[in-house]
């Protein structure tokens, strides 16, 4: 699996390095601008950049920048923006009108690095990882007659975990259910907030943040 | 001047135009084509007779300045010049000299008007040329003869050459004429403000006289045949300069008793606007500035307490410092032609007086609001840049160090896979670290909403939606990036609008509005509660208020018991 990695810490940039390595990924490139990480990704096609979302020179927005840049242009590379703070504005905005190949998390993620890793995994493979911050942020949200208020607490908790964009399988894995188990309750989730319940995963990460933001 | 030798120069004035008078029907120009002589008399007397006696009122009224002088002489130097029309030989060859002299000393006149002075290099040096011309080239003319058998001053005959001397001499001075004209013309152009009226109706009459004497001049230098009649022209229109100056001189009069109604306005304590306006009334001068002195700040100021440089405004403007018991109050800039009447000036000025000081002590006051904004401005500012600096050395410095120092862990936990304990150990360390991001991440937040300067507001708003503990309605045009401080202070508005709703509205619904036009940006939160909000309620909506009015906006509450709240900020921007 080819990863770029565009970040401006030092250390950060070769730990992760270092680290994605060691794990058998293999580190095509790294950078600290968004002009090196586009000419990286142009360059090398990878499977997966990682982008903190503050870049040289002004630390504003250039990292966000280049991630939408990508996704237009670079359909067949994923996109993790890593950064500082998670804002539901900024999810929706990084996604746009797809969850394929995207994701959006913390920094402090990659400090378990199990959990950081197969998120890379999944946006390498065209799938999406959502910051749980986010999808709980969502959650919570004051609704006018809010359908969420019928799901039972596991399947508020499976609908938070699909929406991060984790499989069933991850799901099942980890609740520590049977997929069968896992299946049934998705197609109750859609069932009660009355969404059509077809589709790829990061379509249903798509739909799932669209219908919680609104 | 004493007022014996006042009358003298009077009598001698009148003496002067009746002889002109005499003159004229006594000699024999009629036949020489002159025209009828009785209306060239009684131009030519009236001339002379308009320009000493107005010199004369002229001199009495400032006997320091030389215009008076200027002007009687210019009226005696018209009678000299009717001596030609006697045929003796003396009075002949006078006359004849000094024939050109006249047209000079109009320009003179009307180019030192008011002070009698000339101003610059080039005004002095446009009228010693037209003097020597005026009288050299006269004197060269004449000694190469053509004026006819009483000419003392022939010297070698050549009548050719006396021709061409003559008309070189008549088209210089109407060309030293029409270059008085453009000095006339563009001082009232560089004025660039209203003049006072009897002022302007004084410098048309002049600029239409010089432009009458180069045209006669030019007329003769070419031998046009209309002659006559231009010359009746020429020494009307001559002749309306003075009537000019008389009728400024009853304007100023007039202005006299405007003194007694400023006394009426002012009883009325006028703002600072309206005394300007009743002083420039009653004197007259719609061009008028008046400045404040404000002595903390050691300068001048307007109305509005802007500061204001006497210097700069001078040049063509005259000053006129006001002090009271002895400080320094204010400072009228005026036309320079109110200086004719010192009278006027000091009785405005002493009328005006504590309603100047009043003003004063206003505009005072505006300054220092003023300062006082900028000042908070700078606050708010320098809070902010400070805020940001520390939000950002906190995520990317020690924020980025935990991260890393979390990832060297990891790594040692993979050369350390079979020890159990050491990697139980590990597991711990990394369980306080991610304590620490998290706590660090909430401070930073806290600090500075990093995701309004690098996203901009519509981005932002969205986080404040989603964590509002009542659903809200967002509606925000999102046409590009607004002005940094203004999109904080959106910000922060609708964040504390938001809050407020949760926390006192019992409300439904709230909406969030963001709309730009006509270069203002209107931020509304509205919900549709309980109502009956006060601005006393929490110091939150007082801070946003400053927020809001230190952009130079307002920051509106409406909240009818039972109506609902509505929020709603109008903040200036390009």
């Amino acid at each position: 699996m080819r990863v770029v990695i565009a970040e401006d810490g030092v250390l950060l940039r070769e730990g992760l390095a270092q680290l994605l390595t060691a794990r058998g990924f293999e580190v095509v490139g790294s950078c600290d601008t968004a002009d090196r990480l586009l000419l990286l990704v142009r360059s090398y096609s990878p499977d997966v950049a990682i982008v903190d979302i503050r870049l040289p020179p002004t630390h504003t927005d250039e990292g966000l920048r280049a991630a939408l840049e990508i996704r237009a242009h670079h359909p067949t590379v994923g996109v993790l923006v890593l950064s500082q703070y998670v804002e539901v504005g900024l999810a929706m905005k990084l996604l746009a009108d797809s969850a394929e190949g995207v994701g959006y998390l913390l920094k402090n993620r990659i400090n378990n690095l199990k959990e950081f890793l197969a998120a890379v995994r999944r946006v390498a493979d065209g799938g999406s990882a959502i910051d749980p911050i986010i999808i709980s942020t969502l959650l919570a949200k004051r609704r006018r007659d809010d359908p969420l208020d019928e799901l039972t607490p596991r399947e508020r908790e499976i609908l938070m975990l699909m929406a991060e964009g984790r499989s069933n399988q991850g799901i099942a894995d980890r609740l520590v259910i049977t997929l069968r188990g896992v299946e049934r309750h998705v197609s109750t989730i859609f069932g009660k907030l009355g969404l059509p319940s077809t589709g790829t995963e990061s379509r249903r990460v798509l739909a799932v943040l669209l219908y919680l933001r609104s | 001047m004493k007022s014996s030798a006042g009358w003298v120069v009077a009598l001698a004035g009148c003496a002067a135009a009746a002889c002109s008078v005499v003159l004229v029907l006594t000699s024999d120009v009629a036949s020489g084509g002159v025209g009828e002589p009785l209306v060239l008399a009684l131009l030519s007397s009236w001339i002379t007779l308009a320009y000493v006696l107005c010199g004369l009122i002229a001199w009495m009224r400032r006997p320091g300045s030389r215009f008076g002088a200027l002007m009687i002489a210019a009226g005696f130097a018209n009678f000299l010049t009717g001596l030609s029309w006697i045929t003796s030989d003396v009075p002949f060859t006078i006359g004849q000299a000094l024939d050109l002299l006249p047209p000079v000393l109009f320009l003179h006149v009307f180019l030192a008007y008011p002070s009698g002075r000339l101003q610059g290099r080039f005004e002095r040096g446009l009228i010693v040329t037209a003097y020597s011309t005026a009288i050299g080239l006269q004197l060269v003319a004449m000694a190469l003869g053509g004026f006819g058998p009483n000419n003392l001053l022939e010297v070698a005959p050549d009548a050719g050459a006396g021709l061409a001397v003559m008309r070189i001499q008549l088209a210089a001075v109407s060309a030293f004429c029409l270059c008085g004209l453009g000095i006339l013309v563009a001082r009232r152009w560089r004025e660039g403000r209203p003049l006072r009226r009897s002022l302007a109706l004084l410098i048309d009459a002049f600029a239409l006289g010089l432009v009458m004497i180069a045209f006669l001049l030019l007329s003769y230098a070419f031998g046009a045949p209309v002659v006559a009649e231009i010359r009746w022209a020429t020494f009307a229109t001559l002749g309306l300069a003075p009537v000019a100056f008389l009728i400024g001189l009853l304007h100023d009069r007039l202005a006299r008793s405007a003194v007694g109604d400023l006394f009426l306005e002012l009883r009325a304590e006028p703002a600072p606007t309206d005394l300007r306006n009743a002083l420039a009334r009653a004197l007259r001068d719609p061009s008028l500035t008046l400045a404040y002195w404000l002595p903390e700040f050691g300068s001048y100021a307007d109305h509005e307490g802007q500061p204001l440089e006497l210097t700069n405004s001078a040049g063509r403007r005259a000053v006129r410092l006001i002090d009271r018991d002895g400080a320094r109050v204010a400072a009228l800039l005026h036309d320079p032609a109110l200086n004719d009447e010192p009278e006027l000036l000091a009785a405005v000025t002493a009328a005006a007086g504590i309603a100047l000081e009043n003003a004063r002590l206003n505009v005072e006051l505006r300054a220092r609001v003023e300062e006082l904004r900028g000042s908070r401005a700078r606050i708010v500012e320098a809070g902010h840049r400070e805020r940001q600096r520390l939000e950002r050395n906190l995520h990317d410095g020690a924020q980025h160090r935990l991260v890393a120092l979390s990832l060297q862990l990891s790594l040692l936990e993979e050369q350390l896979a079979g020890d159990s304990s050491a990697t139980g150990q590990l597991e711990q360390a990394r369980g306080e670290i991610e304590t620490s991001l998290e706590e660090l991440r909430e401070i930073a937040q806290g600090i500075h909403p990093a995701v309004v300067t690098g996203h901009g507001l519509a981005v932002a708003v969205e986080q404040l939606a989603a964590r509002a503990l009542v659903p809200v309605c967002l509606r925000i045009e999102d046409e590009g990036r607004l002005p940094e401080a203004v999109e904080v202070a959106a910000y922060y508005l609708i964040s504390e609008a938001l809050a407020n709703v949760g926390k006192y509205a019992q409300a439904s619904l709230a909406t969030v509005e963001v709309a730009r036009n006509n270069g203002q940006i209107r931020i509304e939160v509205i919900d549709d509660g309980i109502g009956g909000a006060d601005s006393e309620r929490g110091s939150g909506l007082r801070g946003l208020a400053d927020r809001v009015e230190n952009l130079g906006g307002r920051l509106r509450v409406w909240s009818p018991r039972d109506g609902g709240t509505r929020v709603r900020a109008e903040i200036p921007c390009a």
